[in-house]
């Protein structure tokens, strides 16, 4: 099982949608993507597409701004 | 003994679990759902229209806001066409505390900065690259122009332009979508 973080701090969105999609995609089922971000529209559009996708998805606030989109890959 | 237990009352009311508490997530903390967003923003539209007799805009002042600094410094934007009509003259004139826009911009901004506030989500957001400040300041500057070209931005001419059943925001809606078509073309290609 293998962990991947994904540092999309600083970055607006759509990137962080983007960049998820394609990093998703090098996965195998049971892996984690770790999404880190801090801009608050990737908070509702990053797990919406990851709970559409059937993935499992959890969202951690980690700092003032600052959140992990934990995604296991379904 | 009873003035422990009063003692003991206060300090679980005064350390209240505020982070947890049902209402201040509600209210700060979880944001409103689209469907809400898009019912006040029609609310508060209706109400700015019968209060300031004008269509919300939000580019309009920025325009005027750049007027003003400018004569600030001693400049003067009498001589350009685009400020040479006699109601843009009389706004100039008036100055900012009697433009319903600017009022409303500042409240946009201070609104935001208190919900993020509220929220305990303020960051200052560090810049990554040299290609966002390029981005940003090219996109700034298209953006900016473009909506004085238009005579209003997505705001102005989209959203209340369609609202006042103009055609000419669904124009603007065609030439917006094109826009974002083909924007969000090179930001996969200059930032992926």
């Amino acid at each position: 099982m293998k962990e991947v973080v994904l540092d999309c701090l600083g970055e607006a969105c759509p990137i962080p949608l983007v960049k998820a999609e394609n990093a998703i995609k090098d996965l195998s089922a049971g892996d984690v993507l770790i999404v880190q971000i801090d801009h608050s529209c990737a908070m509702k559009n990053v797990p919406e597409w990851a709970r559409k996708e059937g993935h499992n998805v959890e969202i951690e606030e980690v700092d003032d701004g600052e959140w992990e989109v934990i995604i296991e890959k379904a | 003994m009873p003035f422990l237990l009063l003692l003991k009352k206060i300090k679980e009311v005064i350390s209240l679990d505020i982070k947890n508490n049902k209402y201040y997530k509600l209210w700060f903390k979880d944001p409103i759902t689209y469907v809400m967003g898009a019912v006040l923003l029609s609310i508060f539209q209706i109400v700015t229209f019968a209060v300031t007799g004008n269509p919300w805009g939000v580019t309009g002042s920025l325009a005027n806001w750049g007027a003003w600094i400018l004569e600030l410094f001693g400049g003067s934007v009498d001589s350009w066409s685009y400020f040479s009509t006699k109601s843009a003259q009389a706004t100039l004139k008036s100055g900012f505390l009697n433009d319903p826009g600017s009022i409303r911009n500042l409240g946009v901004i201070f609104g935001a900065l208190f919900s993020t506030l509220m929220a305990s989500q303020f960051k200052i957001k560090k810049i990554k690259s040299k290609k966002q400040v390029i981005a940003a300041i090219l996109g700034g500057f298209l953006m900016g122009y473009g909506a004085r070209l238009a005579y209003g931005c997505n705001i102005g001419a989209f959203y209340s332009g369609i609202s006042s059943l103009s055609l000419s925001g669904w124009v603007f809606g065609i030439a917006l979508f094109i826009g974002a078509f083909l924007g969000s073309k090179l930001l996969v290609k200059y930032f992926m």
